[in-house]
């Protein structure tokens, strides 16, 4: 009972920071037919703004609103830069972009601010645990899983009941329609990088006060889980973007927890067979659009 | 009724090396029906997509006392133009209600109009909450006028509108031209049904490899030869 409490609890934060990410991967793609990999480097960006909140002295709540508003302006100078002028270009171009401007990220960090890694001092009321039953639950776990639950609630109210939150939606299913509909694609590009780069930053945050640190190549390995949670779910589907998230996060979190110790080194390569698995029954992920659809 | 609404001016498009379009002149006027006719490949539907801007070209179109050409779609749009596209395109994941409401960019006028256009739908009515592509294609069709329409347009195009719809349903879908046609909204209707919509248009284009091979009052091309041997197999 406690180890399935505790197993869930990891689930959820996991799973919650994955959906995240993963969403903001899919509002992008669905505007552009891009998976961005410099989402990461947002990551990475709004935990070095939220070390610098917290060193300078700023209240946490502060340093932690700040960060995640440098995501979202980020992204969208990202896409103001970097991506309109080859808007038109082939996915192959896009992409080559996204690798171009992680690297550039990196290479700012680690020359700028510096290779190795920096300890984010988390505030003392977070690093305590709450007893529930037998076990033991941290606090920056509880904190997690509320941002991350109230995060995807709030973002299904906006894409359900808000213009630019149909708009969204509208363009993951066809995305040359939505100008038809008279809205300006330029603005509707801008606004889902501005929405990704939050989203970024809220799982940036959780990242970092999960880890208590952050460096240079901190984003990689997330976003890479993001990417594949995105292709479970079904590239360009914002649902299967959560159901995603949490499904990766249950296989790593089952096999971490419960894999025998000599196997252990091997959990990654379990993971992601399990996920050939997923992808062999749905070849276009669980909430994909099938290919040929069209009358 | 004999003021031009939309002039296109030598209109051209290539896709690559491919001509898909050559030197096209058309002319639709205030309240007026066009049917835009022609076999597959003739540049039907590349003509209304570079019209409303979803696809380069070159030449000029004129719309309403404003130059067009080459203005980006939702600009177009705003200007009182709308296509319903071929194979309908609605917006799958996304409710009747969505998909309608997406389509009206002046918020303050939409819910009267949105009121309006169910009264003259009522099936959509009980649909609204229905994700749209759960519908059958005869809704899809309404809702993709109805979508259409939300934007207060002054000319409808219309891509291929009986595409794959039993008789019955086409029979309704022209029906709901029909009232629209009423209310003074002009129309090109691109269409397969070639005697459909000679019945039902003012005038009509007859294109056949990228060119306008044929134009005149729908009356007089539902009895032209020509028309009959291109399109109808030397039958009627």
């Amino acid at each position: 009972m406690d180890a399935l409490i505790s197993y869930l609890v990891n689930v959820i934060s996991l799973g919650g920071t994955y959906a995240l990410l993963a969403l903001g991967l899919a509002v992008v793609f669905s505007v552009l037919g891009l998976i961005n990999f410099a989402h990461g480097e947002l990551m990475t960006l709004t935990g070095y703004v939220l070390l610098a909140g917290i060193l300078t002295g700023q209240p946490f709540w502060l340093a932690v609103l700040v960060a995640v508003i440098a995501g979202g302006i980020s992204a969208a100078l990202m896409e103001f830069a970097a991506f309109r002028p080859v808007r038109n270009a082939s996915g192959a171009t896009l992409l080559m972009t996204s690798f171009a401007v992680s690297m550039l990220l990196q290479v700012l960090f680690q020359n700028g601010i510096s290779p190795r890694g920096q300890a984010v001092p988390v505030p003392t009321w977070l690093t305590t645990s709450l007893s529930i039953g037998n076990s033991q639950i941290s606090k920056v776990q509880i904190m997690s899983i509320t941002v991350g639950v109230l995060s995807l609630l709030a973002l299904k109210f906006f894409f359900d009941r808000s213009y630019w939150g149909w708009a969204i939606r509208a363009a993951a299913d066809d995305f040359e329609i939505v100008g038809l509909m008279g809205v300006k694609a330029s603005r509707l590009i801008m606004f889902a990088f501005l929405l990704s780069g939050l989203l970024a930053g809220v799982a940036g945050v959780l990242w970092v006060i999960q880890r208590g640190s952050v460096d240079p190549l901190m984003g990689f390995k997330p976003v890479l889980a993001a990417f594949i949670v995105a292709v479970i779910g079904g590239l360009g589907s914002l649902t299967g973007a959560v159901a995603g998230g949490f499904i990766l996060s249950a296989i790593e979190i089952a096999l971490q927890t419960w894999l025998p110790p000599n196997v252990m080194p091997y959990r990654d390569a379990v993971t992601y067979t399990l996920v050939v698995i997923i992808l062999s029954i749905f070849p276009n992920g669980i909430f994909g659009k099938k290919s040929q659809e069209k009358v | 009724m004999s003021n031009s609404l939309l002039t296109t001016t030598d209109l051209s498009i290539s896709y690559g090396a491919v001509k898909a379009v050559r030197g096209s002149n058309l002319e639709v006027k205030e309240g007026e029906v066009v049917a835009l006719l022609g076999p597959n490949g003739a540049g039907k539907s590349s003509t209304l997509r570079a019209i409303v801007g979803l696809i380069k070209s070159q030449g000029s179109v004129n719309f309403a006392g404003h130059d067009i050409t080459g203005l980006p779609t939702e600009r177009i749009v705003s200007l009182g133009l709308s296509l319903v596209p071929e194979g309908r395109r609605l917006f799958p994941n996304l409710t009747v209600s969505e998909n309608l409401m997406l389509g009206a960019p002046r918020k303050a006028k939409s819910d009267d109009l949105f009121d309006d256009l169910l009264d003259r739908l009522p099936i959509l009515r009980e649909r609204l909450q229905q994700v749209s592509g759960t519908l059958s294609g005869g809704e899809q069709q309404q809702v993709a006028i109805a979508r259409a329409l939300m934007s207060q347009p002054k000319l409808l195009l219309i891509d291929e509108p009986s595409l794959g719809l039993a008789p019955t349903i086409v029979d309704a879908v022209y029906q709901l031209l029909s009232d629209l046609r009423k209310t003074g909204l002009a129309m090109i209707i691109v269409e397969q049904e070639v005697m459909r919509v000679l019945k039902f248009a003012d005038r009509a284009y007859a294109m056949s490899t990228g060119e306008i091979a044929l134009e005149g009052s729908a009356a007089d091309l539902r009895t032209s030869d020509e028309v009959k041997r291109v399109y109808l197999g030397g039958a009627d």
